[in-house]
Parts: structure tokens; sequence; C-alpha cells
């Protein structure tokens, strides 16, 4: 396949400002690369993402999806984040029982994990994007 | 455990005293000719039934923002009534501090579509039992009723009813099929949805379903006017009605706990689209994962609104 060919994928990353919002700009400033494809919304804390937003990404044409936030126990509003996992983990469920589990993910990456970022947004696209080009 | 054998009369007379006072209701089903159907009893409780092989609606949708006014109130329902009105409890829709809820045994309702044939809600029905609420109503071998009080406000109904309490006899209850995992695709999800015409009447009769501003009420999520057209110009011809699997996927998501699998969302549809197996299938898989079910009890925390901190790690990536 030649590179004009190959098909980039589109990823909606919803992501808490107090921390993984953070990392990505850390990820920035300390010149790491992660794919354009990721478009990253910021968000006041995880749990504040209605999965209905991640439902909306997705039928609305992004090829995947992720909600990341603070770890659990570090949360800015120090509970958000339990509520988090609870929604995310069922809202996985649901896509699972859609036959679309592989387009969402969960991360916890603190505001220091410039690299744990960059390295859980490519790994995530890079197997999105391996499925996008293979059929 | 201890209940009361009631006859029909019995158990008539009893709510008949009750529905003396002005300010007390009975919420149950009423027989008309043919028809049976819900009623709120005044005073009186002319044409009142026990059972309904019907299901046009869930009885506690009639209860959402219902907050006393004074009035008792005695729920006499199916037991995915009982639950549906527990929920919404629970959400702060309902104050239940007035409110007796009896859930009477259920053999099941056919629609008014279809009479005579058991609906797919209750063919896969995880509660037929009266067991849920304040009392139930139980059939033994012989079809007599049995009333059953199951909390303090149950015992207080319960010694309204004439004669002494007994033993109560065993119940021909059915092995419950254990449920499979529901499972689908979204192309076949999008087939079935190709009649929709996206009324919304399922979200509207379905008794969990409540908040009053909807996420579908604005232009948000199911743009209209100059809102639609932007969208066609940034991203490409749009199939109308417009959103389906996103109307349906959202409220899924968003009942998914609390729904009780009645059907009233696949009775309400006017096209015949087999919600239940999406909605039933999906929420029941969402709330075996924190072995919730939704209903059963007042006490059990809706999941969502709960957490422990040391779970869930698979969910992680
Ligand atoms: S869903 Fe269950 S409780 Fe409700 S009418 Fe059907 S069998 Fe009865
Ligand atoms: S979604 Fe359908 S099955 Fe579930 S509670 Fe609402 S009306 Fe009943
Ligand atoms: S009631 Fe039927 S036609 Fe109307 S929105 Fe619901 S599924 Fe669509």
């Amino acid at each position: 396949m030649t590179e004009e060919k190959e098909k980039n994928p589109e990823i909606v990353g919803f992501a808490c400002s107090f921390c993984t919002f953070k990392a990505s700009e850390m990820a920035g400033s300390l010149r790491m690369k992660y794919p354009d494809g990721i478009k990253l919304i910021q968000v006041p804390c995880s749990s504040r993402v209605d999965p209905a937003f991640v439902i909306k990404a997705i039928l609305d044409g992004a090829d995947g999806a992720f909600v990341a936030g603070c770890h659990p126990g570090d949360c800015h509003f120090i509970k958000g984040n339990y509520f988090t996992r609870r929604k995310i983990a069922a809202l996985k469920e649901m896509f699972d029982a859609f036959s679309m589990k592989d387009k969402l993910r969960l991360f916890w990456v603190s505001a220091a994990e410039a690299r744990r970022f960059v390295e859980k947004v490519t790994a995530m696209y890079g197997d999105i994007k391996e499925k996008k080009n293979a059929g | 455990m201890l209940g009361k054998m009631i006859g029909k009369v019995a158990l008539e007379r009893t709510l008949g005293k009750f529905l003396e006072d002005d300010s007390h209701l009975v919420l149950g089903f009423e027989e008309k000719g043919k028809e049976v159907g819900h009623r709120i009893f005044k005073n009186d409780l002319k044409g009142f039934t026990l059972v309904n092989p019907f299901f046009s609606a869930n009885g506690a949708l009639y209860l959402r923002r219902l907050f006393s006014k004074g009035a008792e109130i005695i729920l006499m329902l199916r037991p995915c009534e009982i639950r549906a009105y527990h929920e919404l409890v629970k959400l702060n829709q309902i104050e239940a501090e007035k409110i007796v809820a009896v859930s009477i045994d259920c053999a099941g309702a056919s629609s008014l579509k279809d009479p005579g044939k058991p609906r797919t809600a209750c063919q896969s029905c995880r509660e037929k039992r009266g067991v849920i609420g304040d009392a139930g109503i139980r059939f033994d071998a012989k079809g007599v009723p049995w009333l059953l009080p199951y909390t303090e406000k149950g015992e207080e109904f319960t010694r309204l009813i004439e004669g002494e309490a007994e033993e109560i006899p065993p119940f021909p209850d059915k092995e419950e099929r254990g449920t499979e995992k529901f499972s689908t695709n979204m192309e076949a999800f999008s087939e079935e949805l190709a009649h929709c015409i996206m009324c919304r009447n399922c979200k509207a009769m379905c008794p969990v379903c409540y908040c009053i501003d909807c996420v579908f009420n604005g232009d948000e999520y199911l743009p209209k006017g100059d809102a639609l057209l932007n969208k066609v110009f940034r991203s490409g011809s749009l199939e109308m009605p417009q959103g389906k699997e996103l109307f349906h996927m959202i409220r899924m998501f968003h009942v998914s706990q609390v729904c009780v699998g009645c059907g009233a969302c696949e009775e309400a549809c006017p096209q015949g689209i087999p919600l239940t197996k999406y909605f039933k299938g999906v929420s029941e898989r969402l709330q075996s994962m924190f072995s919730y079910m939704s209903g059963r009890s007042l006490e059990e925390e809706i999941p969502y609104l709960s957490f422990q901190e040391d779970e869930l790690k698979d969910a992680e990536d």
C-alpha cells in the first residue's frame, strides 16, 4: 500500500484538565510527538464525560475515543474518577454488546506523565490504524 | 414466613375501607368490558381487578415527580411496575413515605397489538413473582391469593385485612432461566431501526427515563435548522431522520442501570421496532457487572451513583 492510500484514523480523547491534558501540554513542550489524528477535548474532570459524548463522537465518525483522567485516588475533585471508572467500564460493556469494544479506552495519566500519555495514545492510534487499513 | 390468605372479597373490602378516606388512593387495574387498564381509584373500587392480561404502559410512569400532596397511595401493580417505582424513588422522583407498594404475581402479559401472544419482555422477564415492594400477592398451587408483608409498611397493610396470619404455603415458581449475554452489531441494529421515525414515543413511555431536560430537547445532539445545515456543510450528506442510532444508544446507556426490562418502550412504538431486546439485553449486561438488578430493592444503590475504591481493574487500559 502506498503512503497516500493509507487511511489515517481520527480519535477523540476526553482529557481531564488537571492531569491528562496537562500531560499532553508537557509532552508538547518537551517536543514529544504523538499522532495528529488524536483530537483532545479538555474537560474539567473525567467524570464530566457523559458517555453520551463518547457515543456521539463514535457515531459521528470518530474511529475511536478515549477518556483519560487522574489515577484513582488522585482526583482533583477527590472521587470523580471512581465514578468515571464505573461509567466507562459499563460503556465498554455496552460497546462490546455492539461488537465495537476496541473503539474505546480508559487511561489514567497524571500531569507529570508526559511519556505515558504519548505511549498510551500512540499505541491506541496504531492499533486502530492497523484495523482501519486491514479491511 | 407468615402471610394471609385473602379472598378477592376480603381484599376488596379492605381496599374499599382504605378508600373511605378522601386522601387515600389505590393505583391498580380496572376491568372495563374486554379491556383492562390502569386506574387511580378514589373513594370506591368499582371495576378493580388484580390481574391484567395486557401490557400497555408501565404504571410507575404515572408516578413520576410525585411529591405526595398529602395523599396516601396503595400500589397494586405488576413486579416490573413496582421495580420501576423503586428506581424512581432512588432517583428522588417519587416520595415513598406515604406509598405502600404491593407487587402481584404476574403470569406475563400480551401486547394490545397482538393479544394472546406473550410479549418479548415477559418471555424473558427476570422477576415475575410478587416478591417486590412492601408486600406481595402470590398465588398458591390452587390459584388462591396470599398477601405477604415484606416491610413495616407491608405489615401494617396486612393487618388491615381480616383474619390471622398463617404459615405460607410453597408457591409454584417456575425455574428462572439464566439469560444469555446479549450481543449484536451496528449493522444489525441500524437495519432494525430502518423504520424508526424518531417520534420518541419510546422515550416518553419509559417509566425510568425521567429527565425533564432531555439531552435530545435542544439542537446539540440532533441538530435542526441552521445547526443542521452547518453539520451537513461540515461533514457531508445526512440521512433523514438522522441520529436514530445515536438517540437509542444514548438513551440505552442513560437507562442502563435502571431499565426494568418491562418493554413499555416497544409497546409504545408505532413502527414495531423490537426495542426490548436491545434495551433489556444491554441493561442486563451492564447491571450484572455490578451484581445489580434494577428495582429489586429500595436499599441497593444505583451503581453509577456509587463506587468501590478497588474494582474494575480490567476496564483500565
Ligand atoms: S415484564 Fe415481567 S412483570 Fe412485567 S408484565 Fe411481563 S412478566 Fe409481568
Ligand atoms: S427502556 Fe424500555 S424496557 Fe427499559 S424500563 Fe424503559 S420502557 Fe421498560
Ligand atoms: S417509538 Fe419507535 S419510531 Fe418512535 S422513536 Fe422510538 S423506536 Fe423510533
